[in-house]
């Protein structure tokens, strides 16, 4: 019996040797990602109604065509050019602001614009942690998939933070970058300042031209270590100036600015010169195409985009959404969260990142055109924004204009942090301004800045686009190359899950490999050794249990040894 | 029998006494630096120490209270006259401005400063209702004070929790003491009688809006919250409660447990105690002593131990060797 089974086991254990050693000399097959496994979005967010995209006016206000997927909502844009108070409250009601958001009274100079401006600014958590539940309040997506908190300026809203009860979508207001704020030269500008927000903050007006201390506000510079304490949570702050210098300018918060400024507290402001009947747009929300630009960059230009880059830690942006007590996100930005081992991990443009970017950052141009373009560095480190297909020049750096005769044409601009320059980008088919119609990429040319997280395509990688390029619902147009973008407009992507290449052929050459059929090395040998054990462990039971006979054996062998040298002896 | 299982009991209460001294020994520790401290001051030093505390507690709590009376004198002037202003203005609002200009419909009301009333109900009677129950004003605070008794919040209203019988007819006159947005937002009620089941009173302050509701008829209870980015989160949330109230709502400050929690760990965060060089010697040195007799106290707890263990198992060591011989 035993014998029996030595044998059966022993021949199982030749046939599995066999197969081990045949799996070695195959790899694994490829697996394909089923596109359905994927959580696709709608390219363009079909929530927007394309009337938005038209040419209009709204309560006397002209509003240029924006023909992008995401344009600006019409009504925003007659909000901040009348200013709040001088809308009807049907299109008041169609903003989500706040009925005081921004108070435009008084022609003082009686140039036929308003000189009293009044902004107020709320101060507003993105994608923060809740004691409820275990998700974040209110979400706001860079990228598919990507929330990082953040903190912004908001223009004063009325109503919920989310888009309504069951969502945890946060209202279309607050959102990153923080709103442009456009005043014009001479204008008796308050921006007064809300903390809605559970830390103390400020405002510190980099570049405009603002009174160190004003005499009703006190100290105004925004910084708790020269002019003025810190705004605590609940509490209300004008900060008022006249500026006398037109210019792309800035503002940020500069309570621990390390960290604040990359929360999101940062934003664009952009005086621009006086001239008659100059209602300017006072905000443009999200950044951007200025669907009603002012009179100077009217006369001169056809169109205008302001260009927000900013940049945020991935550690940093998760300390809002590990806890939820303030005393513990206040220890860990303040005492424990340190800068100079940091590494900035998302990059956007207008607060998003690619492929977002192509939804409302897109420039759309056509031939023969003067587009000014504001760019703004928020972000930590030195970028270099680079333009395919053109040359642009520089018009301004930091608000100032460069001398005209000096000015220069480049194809990648430099810019520090905090830096803001001016371009002048011509449309004009001279092989140097531009080399003709495209889908021209404008991206930073570092190349994490085309990254978010790490994965590219993304960061704040956006197109100057021509509209012969542009496709339904203002997405560029690239199916005509074979060109498909779908596979951006999932989270899967950005989690990294999705084999980028799988699809450049028919067999998916570069795809994702299964698991290994057989067993890996190790898991071999030591199968190997253990088969290799229950042999000799079986070779030593046969010897045992056949001990008897095997005495016998050896007995007979030493007696047939010993026998015949008995018998000699 | 009787016997080992006395003598595991007294192991096990000598165990206990081991683990209890050594949990103490933290505290104890912190305790002998309190009290190292207190006689490292002189005595008049330490009177200060103590009277320094206690009247900068007070003298804190007192100019608070000042600050609070002063600032709620004047604010209350303030509200007083804000309240007039406001009742004057709402009602002017309601049937002058507000109803030519800025009047949406019944349901909602917004002056020009973003004072709002939404789903207020002043006459329908819910279903389950015969009549109105009782008339009742309720008036509820606002601010970033009121977060003081709550640690780790940075809003609060002043109550966490009304109470009202079914039926009631309730008026809130909600006085927001900041000077930002605040709003007065209550979810679940019946929604044929209340758009999206919502009343909201939302005001900039220091400013008071009043609305009112009627209240089903059924136990229940209603969350009441600012819905202002992370202002629930952070505290400010409460909850009406309809005659016997039905489910409590989680995670309001002081009521209901948070569902959940952050975690917790002490800082190594400077003393006063630490601060001269004098002193922290002789706390190093009296760490060193405590350190050492509770590390004896541990020594000799081990080994008491361990004589035990060794008396108890005399027996069945006699009883192997009694085994051995009998064998």
């Amino acid at each position: 019996m035993p014998s029996h089974f030595f044998i059966v086991l022993l021949t199982l254990c030749m046939t599995l040797s066999a197969t081990i050693a045949q799996a070695v000399s195959k790899l694994p097959e490829t697996i394909k990602v089923d596109p359905s496994a994927l959580t696709a979005e709608p390219m363009c967010d079909p929530k927007i109604s394309p009337a938005w995209r038209e040419a209009q006016e709204i309560e006397g206000v002209k509003i240029a065509a924006s023909p992008g997927c995401n344009p600006d909502n019409p009504a925003w844009i007659a909000a901040a050019v009348k200013g709040t108070n001088n809308i009807s409250m049907d299109t008041l009601m169609k903003t989500g602001l706040s009925p005081d958001a921004i108070i435009k009274t008084d022609d003082l100079d009686g140039d036929g614009d308003p000189d009293r401006i009044v902004i107020k600014l709320e101060i507003m958590e993105l994608n923060g942690r809740s004691p409820d539940f275990p998700g974040i309040i209110p979400t706001f997506d860079i990228a598919p998939g990507i929330q990082p908190g953040a903190w912004v300026f908001a223009p004063k809203t009325s109503g919920m933070s989310t888009e309504n009860f069951e969502s945890v979508r946060a209202n279309p207001l607050l959102r990153l970058p923080s709103p442009v704020i456009r005043v014009e030269v001479g204008d008796i500008v308050q921006i007064v300042l809300e903390n809605t927000h559970y830390f103390p903050h400020s405002i510190h007006l980099h570049g405009v031209d603002h009174p160190f201390s004003h005499g009703e506000h006190g100290g105004q510079d925004g910084v708790p270590q020269t002019s003025e304490v810190e705004l605590m949570p609940g509490e209300r702050r004008v900060y008022q100036f006249q500026a006398r210098q037109s210019g792309t300018m800035f503002y940020h918060c500069h309570v621990q600015t390390h960290t604040h400024l990359a929360m999101g507290l940062a934003g664009m402001i952009i005086v621009e010169e006086n001239k008659p009947n100059n209602w300017l747009q006072t905000l443009n929300i999200g950044g951007g195409h200025v669907r009603h630009p002012s009179v100077a960059v009217r006369e001169q230009f056809d169109q205008e985009y302001d260009l927000h880059y900013h940049a945020m830690d991935k550690e940093l942006s998760e300390i809002i959404q590990k806890y939820n007590d303030p005393r513990l996100i206040a220890r860990e930005m303040n005492q424990r969260y340190d800068i100079t081992d940091s590494t900035e991990d998302y990059f956007t443009l207008n607060g998003l990142s690619f492929p977002y970017t192509l939804r409302e950052s897109l420039i759309i141009v056509e031939p023969d055109q003067k587009v000014k373009l504001r760019l703004l560095n928020s972000g930590g480190e030195l970028i270099a924004v680079h333009t395919h297909g053109h040359h642009a020049t520089i018009t301004h750096y930091d608000g100032v204009e460069h001398n005209p005769m000096a000015q220069i044409m480049r194809d990648v601009f430099d810019m520090a942090p905090a830096q803001r320059i001016d371009l002048k980008l011509e449309t004009v088919n001279d092989g140097k301004h531009s080399y003709g119609e495209g889908d021209w990429l404008i991206h930073d040319h570092r190349e994490k800045g085309i990254t978010t997280n790490g994965m590219a395509e993304g960061g704040s990688m956006s197109s100057i686009v021509y509209k012969s390029y542009l496709g339904e619902h203002g997405m560029p147009k690239v199916s005509h190359f074979g060109i498909d973008l779908s596979e951006y407009f999932t989270k899967e992507f950005y989690e990294r899950r999705y084999p980028i290449w799988q699809d450049l052929d028919e067999w998916a050459s570069l795809g994702s490999p299964a698991g290994q059929i057989g067993f890996d090395a190790g898991t071999q040998t030591s199968l190997l050794n253990a088969l290799y054990g229950l042999l000799i462990g079986l070779f030593l039971y046969l010897i045992f249990a056949k001990r008897e006979y095997i005495k016998q054996c050896a007995t007979a062998m030493a007696s047939r040894l010993k026998g015949p040298k008995g018998g000699n002896q | 029998m009787a016997k080992t299982t006395t003598i595991t009991f007294f192991l096990v209460a000598i165990l206990a006494l081991n683990s209890n001294a050594m949990a103490q020994d933290q505290a104890k520790k912190t305790d002998e630096h309190d009290h190292h401290d207190h006689s490292g001051h002189t005595m008049s030093q330490d009177k200060h120490d103590h009277s320094g505390h206690s009247m900068s507690q007070e003298s804190g709590s007192a100019v608070d209270h000042a600050g609070e009376h002063g600032g709620t004198t004047e604010e209350d002037h303030g509200h007083d006259h804000d309240i007039d202003h406001s009742a004057h203005d709402t009602q002017a609002t309601e049937h002058g401005d507000m109803h030519h200009h800025h009047h949406m419909d019944h349901d909602h009301m917004m002056d020009h400063e973003g004072t709002m009333i939404m789903g207020q109900n002043l006459d329908k009677l819910p279903s389950s209702c015969k009549s109105i129950s009782e008339e009742v004003e309720i008036t509820v605070r606002a601010g970033r004070k009121y977060s003081k008794n709550f640690p780790g919040t940075a809003f609060a209203f002043d109550k966490q929790q009304w109470n009202v019988k079914p039926c009631a007819k309730v008026t809130f006159h909600f006085i927001n003491e900041d000077s930002i947005r605040h709003q007065f937002m209550m979810h679940g009620l019946p929604k044929y009688l209340y758009k999206y089941g919502m009343f909201h009173l939302e005001v900039t302050g220091p400013k008071t809006v009043s609305g009112t509701i009627i209240v089903p008829g059924t136990d229940d209870t209603f969350l009441v919250h600012c819905d202002i980015s992370h202002h629930m989160e952070k505290g400010m949330k409460a909850q009406l409660v309809v005659g016997k109230g039905g489910e409590d709502i989680p995670s309001i400050p002081g009521l209901t447990p948070y569902n959940l929690t952050d975690r917790y760990e002490a800082e190594n965060l400077p003393k006063a105690s630490d601060k001269s060089s004098n002193k922290a010697e002789k706390n190093l040195i009296s760490m060193e002593m405590t350190e050492f007799s509770s590390l004896n106290l541990k020594n000799y707890g081990m080994m008491l131990m361990g004589i035990l263990i060794g008396l108890l198992s005399i027996p069945l060591f006699k009883k192997i060797s009694f085994r051995k011989k009998s064998d």
